[in-house]
């Protein structure tokens, strides 16, 4: 086949079917026929950046995981990677209420009335989650005044790290700011961008970090809250159940887990319990042993 | 026939595709609503943000088993009152009991004639004949 | 109050893996998971991790006793999981199904035993570990079983397992399942959805 030709392959709905079966048993993730269009493309551009001949040489090639990088591909390919401020903002909703009144309420009984309570984001990215969340929790949190709380984030990659604690940012990440948290938080440095002002910068704790690495982990410990969106459900299955143990093991019993909105821990571990709040579906770390 | 707003809203809850499927495609041809999920936990979290009328469970599933599913239906997070019906490759005399201990109103082995799974759906689910 | 900023505890030192496999029987189901976890890539605490899977009673314990025990893919812990899958504890044996489904390097010497097993309830779970072993053999096994196994609940797991790895090459031996077991509607009814799918799919 020449390259002209495998430049036009179509994915036919026969595969197209086994590409979608393969993901919703891996991830959960169920894509509607409406969402045809856009897997489609992403699974070509895949295929053709893998230098295999066809859909079904990638998709045995992915499924036995010989290339890891196809993943890795796929991954870059259907997820939006784009990060900005206030993203998947329902879930910070859940935080104030009724999530932190929780923690709080369990805090008080362990002993700990005014904290700290200790909240994670992981991955961190360029620092537009557990900004927002400090945002977020100084104005729209009134127990802040006497309690205290951690922000540490953390990401494995260390170029995003030193971006996330300059904490500067252009105006499509800061989009969803409300422009009275813009003018009170930030200062504007030229070209378009606003860096976040050095309180903000110094209350959160930057850690480079790999979930799945055990040793390194055991650095967190006792987290009430931790935000790990996005990036669990594209692990493989071994990697998939350690990092879920890691993160089982950085919070405290009781502790809220939440993921990515159209992300289930129902693939990747059975250890975390399934909460029902108003805004959806977060975990805890059990109280108790579970037998 | 199908997806009227009364009509009765089953989970059919089986890692197999195949087996989600064939008892998506007789419950729907005899009226239900159907909705799938592939493992246990799916199952839980899927009815604690859905109602529904009836569960369809399979036993042997990853992560979270049928009778593990059964029990977390019927307990504290999920608690619902829904009937469950079982249904297993397994035949051993303590498989049944197994079932009803964990919560489950019956115990079907695997392949389930067709017209039965209809019939006891229908007569649990409360569904006109 | 407010936003504060405090050190990470100091890491403590892993304890050595002795220790570690001594916790593996401690009372504290916490320090037991994080002494299975500690114990990944140790190959000598087989035999320790092994042991605790049976026993265990901890759900996230014997969560992380597997992953650490998957993650060492080798003969030994193959061997000493596959007895599990015809334990009667339904929680026991999918989750040991799960485990061996993710070690590829050690499982394919044990499938010529496991598909020749006299209980259809271990070849139905084999079947199952066969839908998600990273093989590139994995269809033509569970295409063996569909073209020999002689009970139907099998052949059914089996051709669930097989179809979303299957090719137009596989069609015949569908068909002859169709044939082998005429009185089954679920796997007519699979098959006969299965076939034009699969003859859409480029081999």
């Amino acid at each position: 086949m020449t390259s002209a030709a495998a430049q036009e392959f179509r994915l036919s709905t026969a595969e197209f079917e086994r590409f979608r079966e393969y993901f919703y048993k891996r991830t959960g993730i169920q894509f509607t026929t409406g969402k045809r269009y856009f897997v489609d493309k992403r699974i070509e551009a895949c295929v053709r950046a893998s230098g295999h001949h066809n859909f079904t040489a990638w998709f045995s090639s992915l499924r036995v995981g010989d290339r890891p990088e196809l993943l890795q591909e796929l991954t870059n390919q259907l997820t939006v990677n784009e990060t900005y401020f206030m993203r998947e903002d329902y879930q910070f909703d859940a935080l104030l209420n009724p999530v932190l009144p929780q923690v709080l309420a369990a805090a008080a009984q362990a002993g700990r009335p005014n904290g700290p309570i200790r909240i994670l984001s992981l991955p961190c990215s360029t620092g537009e989650e557990p900004f927002s969340i400090a945002m977020r929790l100084l104005e729209e949190w009134p127990p802040i005044s006497h309690v205290d709380v951690e922000i540490h984030a953390a990401d494995i990659d260390s170029d995003v790290l030193d971006r996330a604690r300059h904490g500067s940012y252009g105006e499509r990440s800061l989009q969803r700011v409300p422009k009275p948290w813009l003018a009170k938080y930030f200062h504007a440095v030229g070209a378009g961008r606003f860096q976040i002002d050095q309180g903000i910068r110094d209350a959160v704790t930057f850690h480079r970090m790999n979930v799945c690495d055990t040793p390194s982990m055991r650095a967190f410990t006792d987290f009430d809250v931790v935000f790990c969106r996005n990036v669990l459900i594209y692990f493989d299955e071994l990697s998939s159940r350690r990092a879920a143990e890691n993160l089982f093991g950085a919070m405290r019993p009781g502790g809220y887990l939440f993921l990515g909105h159209a992300e289930s821990m129902s693939r990747i571990s059975p250890i975390f319990t399934p909460h029902r709040l108003p805004q959806g579906i977060a975990y805890q770390r059990p109280m108790g042993a579970r037998q | 026939m199908n997806g009227t707003a009364d009509a009765a809203r089953v989970l059919v809850v089986d890692d197999a595709a195949t087996v989600r499927m064939y008892h998506c495609k007789l419950l729907t041809d005899a009226g239900f609503r159907v909705e799938q999920a592939a493992n246990g936990l799916e199952a839980v979290e899927s009815a604690m943000v859905n109602p529904f009328d009836l569960f369809v469970v399979d036993v042997n599933m990853p992560k979270m088993d049928g009778y593990a599913c059964v029990e977390t239906l019927r307990g504290d997070t999920v608690a619902t009152s829904a009937p469950i019906v079982m249904i297993s490759t397994e035949d051993g005399p303590g498989d049944a009991d197994r079932a009803y201990r964990a919560g489950a109103n019956l115990y079907l082995v695997k392949p389930v004639d067709a017209a039965r799974l209809v019939r006891v759906a229908t007569m649990l689910s409360g569904a006109p004949l | 109050m407010g936003l504060v900023r405090r050190q990470t505890a100091e890491v403590t030192r892993q304890a050595d893996p002795g220790t570690l496999q001594d916790r593996l029987a401690d009372p504290d189901p916490e320090q037991r998971r994080r002494a299975a976890l500690d114990l990944d890539g140790h190959a000598e605490a087989v035999p320790a991790l092994l042991a605790r899977v049976p026993a265990e009673t901890d759900l996230a314990v014997r969560d992380a006793v597997l992953t650490t025990l998957a993650a060492i893919d080798h003969a030994d812990v193959a061997a000493g999981l596959v007895p599990h899958l015809s334990s009667d504890d339904a929680a026991l044996r999918s989750a040991v199904a799960g485990a061996l489904s993710a070690m590829p390097a050690s499982v394919p010497a044990l499938l010529p035993a496991l598909l020749a097993d006299p209980d259809h309830d271990v070849r139905i779970m084999t079947a199952m570990v066969l839908a998600d072993l990273p093989h590139p053999g994995a269809a033509d096994w569970l295409a063996e079983i569909v073209a020999t196994d002689r009970h139907a609940n099998v052949v059914a797991a089996a051709i669930d397992a097989l179809l979303p790895m299957a090719g137009p090459q596989h069609a015949a031996v569908l068909r002859a399942a169709q044939e082998r077991f005429p009185k089954d509607p679920f796997l007519h009814f699979t098959i006969d959805a299965a076939l034009p799918a699969l003859a859409e799919v480029e081999a």
